[in-house]
């Protein structure tokens, strides 16, 4: 069960027949002091770390070499929700710790409880990043195009892809619709609403169009506020944190949740590119790790499985980590 | 091995070569036995809930830049530099306690060392691409990407009264 590597004594004297058809006595030595599951779970878990530093050294380089980079309430990021998520990590880096203290001392149910316990925040850190990307989905921040509704400035391309947007046949069908319901149907903030998006698109079509007008169509489809701006919740989407004002004012995409314009994040492309690759890799290994706890549940957690249980801690420790560092580096920096 | 095989045609079955377990260096893994590797006793429960509250205390303490009570709100690298040796230290509890580093015979050494001076080395090889990228931009990039221009002209689109101002709710 160790790793050893094996020195036979004096070959040449054992050809003979000393020993009656046995082979060379070996003597084996240890060569590390640990078992080989736990040898391939360090060599395994150093690939991860570089794996892991090539994707933040990536980050690292794009974002503070990026000329402009987006605030994070622009990207609708929510450090709060990122420091429950290390908080749950972390919670669960100490019930599979507790659930091995068990397994050693042959406590077997209270083993498979702490294993549980860590299934279960394991699986709640992932509910919180779904509900996270769900955020971001709604307000058309994808990990690449076309899905993505995000631009880097108001130019004419986007110009033309908020026309292309407004030209499609299910579009116009909306638009005459809303424009033709009466007022008395309509909350006075859609009707305000309305009156705008009929500016805007009349802005957009306009032959005569200046440069500064694609910007006042950006920040009417999805406007992005200074940080001392007094937003308050709107929807219960996000709410007010600290003194960022996490709320947001609202936008037309957000009043008409059909309209899904295109919107202008300056830099947005490339955060929204480094946030969902590394949060997803990360979210991948959260889920193997939580697949690797399940199968454990299925064996008698006992002094005998402590080898297996430890391996199996060993890459949640590191799954913990690599968030001890994507944490500050994506939502606090 | 033929002739061993002639002449374990006359013994018992053929065997292989018999193995003998050597002895173990000094802080070994006493594996077999039925109590697993007993490098602290089982008040170790206790050791892992400090480290506990210290990993919340120092979660709490990166999360201080987000707050108001953060006095350097004007001097980002100072933030930036206080949350990295947050995050750094909180590593170190993890990987030492949690993942029993601190307890493990030299062999944690062969593995650290050299991953810290090629971690040193890896940072220190990024600066040069972080310096120059902007002077570097690919002309596809240059086409598309925003400049602080554009930060400011949507600032400007955001406090115009071209339109009635949004409304908040």
């Amino acid at each position: 069960m160790s790793t050893m590597n094996a020195s036979a004594i004096s070959m040449p004297q054992h050809q003979g027949h000393d020993h009656h058809g046995h082979g060379p006595v070996l003597q084996y030595q240890p060569g590390l002091p640990l078992t080989r599951g736990k040898l391939i779970m360090w060599l395994f878990l150093s690939t991860e770390i570089m794996f892991f530093a090539a994707l933040l050294g990536a980050y690292v380089v794009l974002r503070f070499g990026a000329s402009v980079w987006p605030k994070p309430h622009h990207v609708h990021l929510s450090e709060p929700i990122g420091a429950f998520n290390t908080f749950v990590l972390i919670c669960s880096s100490v019930t599979i710790v507790l659930a091995l203290e068990m397994a050693r001392a042959n406590k077997t149910t209270a083993a498979k409880l702490w294993m549980v316990a860590t299934l279960l925040l394991g699986s709640l850190f992932l509910g919180v990043k779904g509900y996270e990307y769900a955020a971001k989905f709604e307000h058309g921040i994808y990990p690449w195009s076309p899905r993505s509704r995000v631009f880097e400035k108001p130019d004419l391309y986007y110009g033309s892809a908020v026309r292309a947007r407004l030209g499609e046949p299910a579009m116009i069908d909306r638009l005459k619709e809303l424009d033709d319901t009466p007022e008395s149907q309509l909350t006075p903030e859609v009707v305000s609403a309305r009156r705008r998006l009929a500016k805007v698109r009349q802005m957009v079509t306009n032959p005569d169009q200046q440069p500064f007008d694609l910007a006042v169509v950006a920040d009417q489809v999805m406007p992005l506020p200074v940080e001392h701006a007094t937003a308050v919740s709107h929807d219960g989407t996000e709410t007010p944190v600290g003194e960022h004002g996490g709320g947001h004012t609202s936008g037309l995409n957000d009043t008409f949740p059909w309209l899904k314009l295109p919107a202008v994040i300056p830099g947005g492309t490339m955060w929204a590119s480094t946030y969902f690759l590394l949060t997803g890799f990360h979210a991948v290994h959260v889920m193997v790790g939580l697949i690797v706890f399940t199968i454990l549940l299925f064996y008698k957690l006992g002094p005998k499985r402590a080898g297996m249980i430890e391996n199996a801690g060993l890459y949640w420790h590191f799954v913990d980590l690599v968030w001890i560092f994507l944490f500050p580096l994506l939502y606090l920096f | 091995m033929s002739d061993h095989d002639a002449v374990e045609a006359h013994a018992s079955e053929p065997h292989g070569p018999i193995t003998r377990v050597g002895e173990m260096p000094e802080p070994g893994n006493h594996e077999h036995s039925a109590h697993g590797p007993g490098q602290h006793s089982h008040g170790g429960v206790g050791k892992y809930l400090l480290v506990f509250v210290a990993l919340c205390f120092l979660t709490t303490m990166s999360f201080l830049t987000f707050t108001s009570y953060w006095p350097w709100r004007n001097e980002p690298h100072v933030g930036w530099a206080f949350m990295m040796a947050v995050s750094c230290t909180k590593a170190m509890l993890v990987v030492l306690f949690f993942m029993h580093v601190f307890w493990e015979a030299n062999w944690k050494y062969v593995l650290t060392i050299p991953a810290a001076m090629m971690a040193i080395f890896l940072a220190l090889m990024l600066v040069p691409d972080i310096g120059l990228r902007n002077r570097m931009v690919s002309q596809e990039r240059a086409l598309y990407m925003a400049r602080p221009s554009d930060v400011r002209l949507m600032e400007q689109a955001g406090e115009s009264q071209l339109l009635t101002n949004p409304t908040t709710h």
